[in-house]
């Protein structure tokens, strides 16, 4: 493979994998700690994303601001899904099955509601506004301030999370929340507050993360949804519990849909058509043979990462 | 003081106790005997409201514990360490105290934490390490550390010594003695009779859900026909 494109492609992966990490890390979060495998985790990026656009548009053109009005934007569609469907449902103690359709309704809802909004307002596929400057350039590799951006911010934010949940009380209560349910009430956790704010987290991360994605291609009421296997699959790997594993789970994924396939393509011939099923034979295989995630691998190599 | 009044309770649908009337005295060690399916730990839970209440009442001091959140029951000072996953595995032994500690006051938190060392001392060694690594003993002492740090007034505990061996079941009831001493109020439920009548002060069986004797502890030893009659011991 020519280096120039084998470069190219490790700087997509991790710009993706960042991305990646940050909305897998939510969907890992929501599963821990509410055990719900959330698929409307998508549309809270796509919201976050549609958020940093309006607010792009009307001019204000401070990144820092932009991520602000998307994570808040990504929060609270995340509290109200949970307050208005996932709360109550979980009061009837319904199936898991129940609540796993009911996040794809929930989904389903807010695409649409942001379609609706796109198509009144023509907002399809426009990209954030921020202007575009090249920072470095040598042959195919062109690295602009968007990449300056999207890769340290998502990263940072990992960080932050990955710190807030292992050294503050309230991830200590999350994990608590996660672990055993029943004796954090016993004990006397707020339970329903810590919950609530586990959804505004993992809901403002996914804005975050979809505004990123906007600076990067252009917002459309679909790009949560395209992107929620791969994520899916990135938590997966991690075992829907391991938050080490999630974030390694992101670059595993990123890595196979920019460099592998590449590789591939440009070795055996392998069509690059066949991209969007790379995360659907990494599930497969990840639920088939080690259906735990890398977490126990990870263990294994002295990485206490929970 | 925990007044029981009428009380029907169990899972679901299904009735376990019936109309059951008993009471906690203050500073007391209880034990609640009886068979397996008596209804022991379905008494436990319904004082925390963590199962189904059918009807009758719950006072603790004049006030109505049924119908009350259990985080509320908690932070009425009613501590419940159960059977089963009575730790948060996942965690440090560490942070399983500080969410131990979490309903009190900042400022008394470290201190609450050192007092914890002189009751448990094996868990100031343990606290970096993850609470599932820790033996039996061990495991079962951070549980009731968890239980006794937010400072309760009444510590109800399912079944202490089960799984454990013969000498550390002797190490926790030694620590619940002390905790009486300290002036706690402790219930326990128990099948090993035997044992935890030694430590109690009064005792109280129950069978198919009601409740058939009730005495102190040394009544309840000295009446050989109690323990063998309702209870099955040898």
């Amino acid at each position: 493979m020519p280096p120039a494109l084998l470069t190219t492609s490790l700087v997509n992966t991790i710009q993706i994998g960042s991305l990646y990490a940050l909305m897998a890390l939510g969907i890992t979060l929501t599963f821990s700690v509410m055990k719900l495998p959330n698929f409307a985790h998508a549309e809270y990026a796509t919201a976050g994303a549609y958020a940093a656009l309006i607010v792009s548009l009307s001019g204000a053109l401070n990144p820092l601001v932009i991520m602000i009005a998307a994570f808040f934007v990504g929060a609270l569609s995340a509290l109200i899904s949970h307050l208005a469907v996932f709360k109550p449902l979980e009061g009837r103690d319904v199936s898991f099955y129940t609540l796993i359709l009911a996040s794809f309704a929930v989904g389903l809802i807010i695409r649409y509601i942001l379609f609706t909004m796109a198509d009144y307002f023509n907002l399809f596929d426009l990209r954030i506004a921020i202007p575009l400057r090249v920072l470095f350039r040598d042959g195919y590799l062109i690295l602009s301030n968007l990449f300056a951006w999207v890769a340290p911010t998502s990263l940072v934010l990992v960080f932050i999370l990955t710190l807030l949940l292992n050294r503050s009380p309230l991830g200590r209560e999350m994990r608590a929340l996660a672990d055993n349910i029943n004796l954090a009430r016993v004990i006397g956790i707020p339970v329903e507050r810590v919950k609530n704010y586990t959804w505004l987290l993992v809901g403002g991360l996914a804005g975050v993360a979809g505004a990123l994605w906007g600076l990067q291609t252009a917002v459309h009421p679909l790009m949560g949804w395209v992107a929620i296997i791969s994520v899916f699959a990135a938590a997966i790997l991690g075992g829907l519990s391991s938050f080490s594993g999630t974030i390694l789970g992101a670059y595993v994924v990123a890595f196979s849909e920019n460099t592998v396939i590449l590789f591939l393509n440009v070795n055996y011939g392998v069509d690059l058509a066949y991209k969007p099923a790379i995360p659907f034979i990494i599930i497969i295989v990840v639920l088939l043979f080690r259906p735990q995630g890398l977490t126990k691998l990870i263990r294994r190599a002295g990485d206490l990462g929970r | 003081m925990i007044t029981i009044q009428k009380l029907t309770a169990g899972y679901g649908k299904l009735e376990i106790l019936q109309d059951l009337s008993l009471t906690f005295a203050e500073r007391q060690f209880s034990a609640v005997l009886g068979p397996n399916g008596s209804g022991k730990s379905t008494l436990m839970k319904a004082i925390m409201n963590l199962n189904t209440v059918f009807g009758g009442s719950i006072q603790l001091k004049d006030r109505e514990l049924i119908g009350e959140p259990t985080e509320a029951i908690s932070r009425l000072g009613i501590a419940y360490v159960p059977q089963r996953e009575n730790i948060f595995a996942e965690l440090s032994v560490l942070e399983n105290l500080q969410l131990g500690a979490r309903v009190l006051p900042k400022r008394e938190r470290p201190t609450a934490l050192k007092a914890l060392q002189e009751i448990f001392p094996i868990l100031g060694r343990r606290s970096a390490q993850q609470a599932v690594t820790l033996s039996g003993g061990e495991h079962q002492m951070l549980a009731i550390a968890i239980a006794w740090l937010s400072k309760p007034t009444i510590m109800l505990l399912d079944e202490p010594s089960a799984g454990l061996a013969p000498a550390i079941a002797t190490e926790v009831f030694r620590v619940l003695q002390a905790l009486r001493q300290q002036g706690m109020t402790l219930i326990v439920v128990e099948q090993n009779a035997r044992r935890v009548l030694q430590y109690c002060d009064y005792a109280f069986v129950l069978r198919e859900g009601m409740l058939v004797f009730q005495g102190s502890a040394k009544d309840c030893l000295r009446d050989q026909e109690t323990i063998k009659g309702y209870l099955g011991v040898h």
